[in-house]
């Protein structure tokens, strides 16, 4: 993608963000129970979204690359893996200060909330497992792991349906929400999907540009001790 | 890109502080209007004393609440964007690394041949 194209979307993003937070603070009403502190709702859902996104094409990729094995799509699905890391980072560390309100409790071990520690604690993993393995191995058994923990992203968004009783809201309750909360929300999750977008070509490009930079400084180590 | 993370983390920071001082401005004089006005539209006779009193207390325990609320309110928005800058802040080192060994690359042959 062109450093133009990447600009724009930069700009639309930002632009995006600004009026996701105007219509947060400034738009959206104040929902009656939980009152101010709903106001998290946008970006902590929002989030929780995107690493669903994320985390999708980190699993795509994978499958992609185990077929054809080109290392673009191995650098692809690192950097959507990582992303998919910062934006679960998000989610769960915005997610126990709606809980400390909300439940009066900054950590309980319900479906949904155990089920998204694993995700993350899974592409912890996939880091981990990247860092130890030689480059032959590298990209094959990441792309595998990235498959496998791929499998909890369903487990997470149907947890309120499988384990009942948990204290998250059901699943269709952000589609009932009252219009402007509404609106809002679909505003904020677009915000954060552009700005998944707009970081993840940034982080493929210099995950390439990296790539090859290791490829020439080998050819010329060869080339000095040959 | 430094100024701009910079620059939006000095806004939330601003923000966090603004939201813990922010004034209600409901006042005494504006509630027993109020309840003037709602008692003088009831069609079953209503204590206005009583009324206002209740409406005081009520508006005495949600001002309370608010202090917290935003407080919960502005932390979570000061996280999220905390995770976001720090990243990007990472990304930048990376990125002006890179830079700087691929020039070093560069420079290597060409330094060899002059020599």
């Amino acid at each position: 993608m062109g450093n133009l194209s990447t600009k724009i979307i930069g700009v639309i993003t930002a632009l995006l963000v600004f009026i996701s937070l105007y219509l947060i603070f400034g738009y959206a009403r104040i929902e009656g129970t939980m009152l101010e502190v709903q106001k998290i709702f946008y970006y902590h859902v929002s989030a929780a979204m995107t690493v669903f996104v994320a985390f999708g094409v980190n699993c795509v990729f994978s499958i992609k690359y185990l077929i054809q094995r080109k290392p673009n799509d191995d650098l692809l699905a690192v950097a959507a893996a990582e992303l998919g890391l910062i934006f679960c980072t998000i989610a769960l560390l915005s997610g126990p200060i709606w809980a400390r309100y909300a439940w009066n409790t900054w950590w309980n071990w319900e479906a949904r909330l155990t089920s998204t520690l694993v995700l993350w604690l899974m592409y912890i993993g996939y880091f981990i497992l990247r860092s130890a393995l030689e480059d032959d191995k590298r990209g094959v058994y990441s792309a595998v792991l990235g498959i496998i923990a791929y499998l909890d992203v369903p487990i997470v968004y149907y947890a309120v349906d499988i384990w009942q009783g948990g204290l998250h809201p059901d699943r269709g309750t952000k589609w009932s929400l009252e219009t402007t909360m509404r609106h809002t929300w679909m505003i904020a999750l677009l915000a954060l999907i552009l700005l998944f977008t707009c970081l993840l070509i940034v982080r493929y490009q210099m995950k390439k540009a990296q790539a090859r930079y290791e490829i020439i400084q080998q050819k010329y180590l060869e080339e000095a001790s040959g | 890109m430094k100024i701009l993370v910079l620059a939006s983390f000095v806004i939330v920071l601003g923000l966090f502080l603004f939201v813990n001082q922010v004034p209600v401005d409901i006042t005494p004089d504006k509630v027993s209007a109020a309840v003037s006005e709602a008692v003088s539209k009831s069609e079953v006779p209503v204590d206005e004393d009583i009324v206002e009193q209740v409406v005081l207390s009520s508006i005495e325990v949600l001002e309370k609440g608010q202090s917290t609320r935003l407080k919960y309110l502005a932390s979570a928005y000061l996280v999220i964007w905390l995770v976001f800058m720090l990243y990007v802040l990472r990304l930048g080192k990376q990125q002006q690394a890179l830079d700087k060994r691929l020039v070093q690359l560069e420079q290597t042959p060409e330094a060899e041949e002059n020599e």
